[in-house]
């Protein structure tokens, strides 16, 4: 299996021995050995995964890169994050996946099934109503502005992200849009700040220092 | 590393982009730049109702009202600023002016004003307060001339002047340089600081990354008609005229 090591906190190396990894357009930077390298639509998802995307829209621009040799992943100096799963699924903003190879199987979740909240949600967040997920045993690596931050939520610790910060989660969650009283206040007044997600169940949450869309 | 409402750092960085502040009773801190809490918080505007009093205490700068709110109850609160860096300083009877937009918290011990520098408050007092900034912060003592792009701020000692190079000078002799009207550079007009003191500023000429008002407005002009957008266009056009 492809093996992961980080270089420094913004760069990636994946080795490959006659393997094949999954990694975000344009973040490849260096690669040593034979490597062929091919735009992938699709990643592990197969044909149903495929349909699911183009009918959804989320996009997920990959490229492939399958051979043997050490390839380098970095991109515009965002920081790089290992996440392990065994068995679970990873819920990701398609724009904060790295790499990840075929041990992940991939897909997409229409964020509409966790009620109205996860509908606004994708409309808060700008980034659609449907979202990555990754389900298997393996690794994959995401990338954040400044370090991302896992944040652990239990049964009795609920946790409130702001929309723009949220990178992904993994575990049994239940993500449900809520609007601070006192923020009514500012309605018309502030972008997306009036919305906040909570996490509720057990499991963890993954957020950035920074709000998407900023100018880097 | 898995953070919880436990583990998470008191009053310290998460890392260098982010703080947590534990929060028991009530602060300021900048509009939108909440990312994450745990416990039962509260996020008010300083006109709410209750906090007349706090308000009339601590935060005397209308400029700025709309910027900051007021967060209370118990709970820990997680800060970032688009990636910036953040620092926390702790004032003891002291005074120090932050450039405005960087002042990301205080603690309403400290009374915040507006400095007769524009765009920058002044906080007197004691407690503790957050800022951003591009890059790391660096401390220098004077005398000191500094890139105005690169000043945070500066403490316990008075505001600073400008200090034109000669050759500028020479330049505005000969009226040239105002028909050209070039931006000037660090190297040419510096702020000059005297005194005892210490003056504050980040590793970089750039302000901060992003522009939240920016932001405001461009997620904004999705709601505008046609002619609201020729307005705008308008507006802006006049305003690069007499820039």
């Amino acid at each position: 299996m492809p093996e992961y090591t980080l270089v420094n906190s913004k760069m990636l190396s994946v080795t490959l021995r006659n393997e094949e990894v999954f990694a975000k357009r344009g973040a490849m930077i260096a690669y040593t050995g034979r490597v062929d390298f091919a735009p992938s639509s699709s990643g592990s998802e197969g044909l149903g995964g495929m349909a699911m995307r183009s009918v959804t829209g989320e996009r997920m621009t990959l490229m492939s890169a399958r051979g043997t040799g050490e390839v380098l992943y970095a991109f515009y100096g965002r920081h790089v994050t290992m996440v392990h799963l065994s068995g679970e699924t990873f819920y990701a903003e398609s724009e904060s996946l790295l790499a990840y190879d075929g041990r992940l199987r991939s897909g997409t979740q229409f964020l509409g099934s966790s009620g109205v909240g996860g509908l606004i949600r994708g409309a808060a967040t700008g980034s659609g109503l449907f979202t990555t997920t990754l389900t298997g045993s393996g690794e994959l690596a995401i990338i954040s502005d400044g370090d991302a931050i896992a944040l652990d939520v239990t049964p009795d610790r609920p946790v409130f992200v702001d929309p723009q910060a949220y990178i992904g989660h993994r575990g049994q969650l239940r993500s449900d849009l809520v609007t601070d009283v006192g923020w009514k206040t500012f309605v018309g007044q502030s972008s997306g700040e009036s919305y906040q997600l909570k996490f509720t169940g057990g499991g963890t949450v993954y957020i950035q220092a920074a709000e998407r869309g900023g100018n880097r | 590393m898995i953070f919880n409402a436990r583990n998470l750092p008191s009053n310290d960085n998460v890392n260098p982009y982010a703080f947590c502040v534990d929060v028991a009773g009530e602060m300021f801190i900048q509009k939108g730049k909440m990312i994450a809490y745990y416990g039962a918080l509260r996020f008010e505007s300083l006109s709410a109702g209750p906090y007349g009093a706090l308000v009339k205490e601590s935060f005397n700068s209308p400029l700025y009202a709309n910027d900051f709110v007021v967060v209370t109850g118990q709970g820990r609160l997680i800060l970032g600023d688009r990636g910036n860096n953040i620092a926390s300083y702790d004032l003891k009877e002291g005074n120090l002016t932050v450039r405005g937009a960087n002042v990301l918290g205080f603690e309403p011990s400290l009374v915040c004003q507006e400095s007769t520098v524009p765009g920058y408050l002044t906080l007197l007092g004691t407690g503790k307060f957050l800022a951003s900034s591009n890059g790391a912060v660096h401390f220098l003592e004077p005398p000191v001339r500094v890139d105005e792009d690169a000043l945070l701020g500066w403490a316990d000692m008075p505001s600073p002047s400008y200090r034109y190079d000669y050759g500028y000078m020479r330049g505005m002799f000969g009226m040239v340089r105002s028909m050209i009207g070039g931006r000037s550079s660090g190297e040419e007009k510096q702020l000059d600081f005297t005194g005892q003191g210490t003056v504050l500023i980040q590793s970089s000429e750039m302000g901060l990354v992003g522009s939240t008002a920016l932001d405001d407005v461009l997620a904004r002009t999705g709601s505008l008609q046609q002619n609201e957008l020729q307005q705008l266009l308008s507006h802006i056009n006049q305003r690069l005229q007499q820039s």
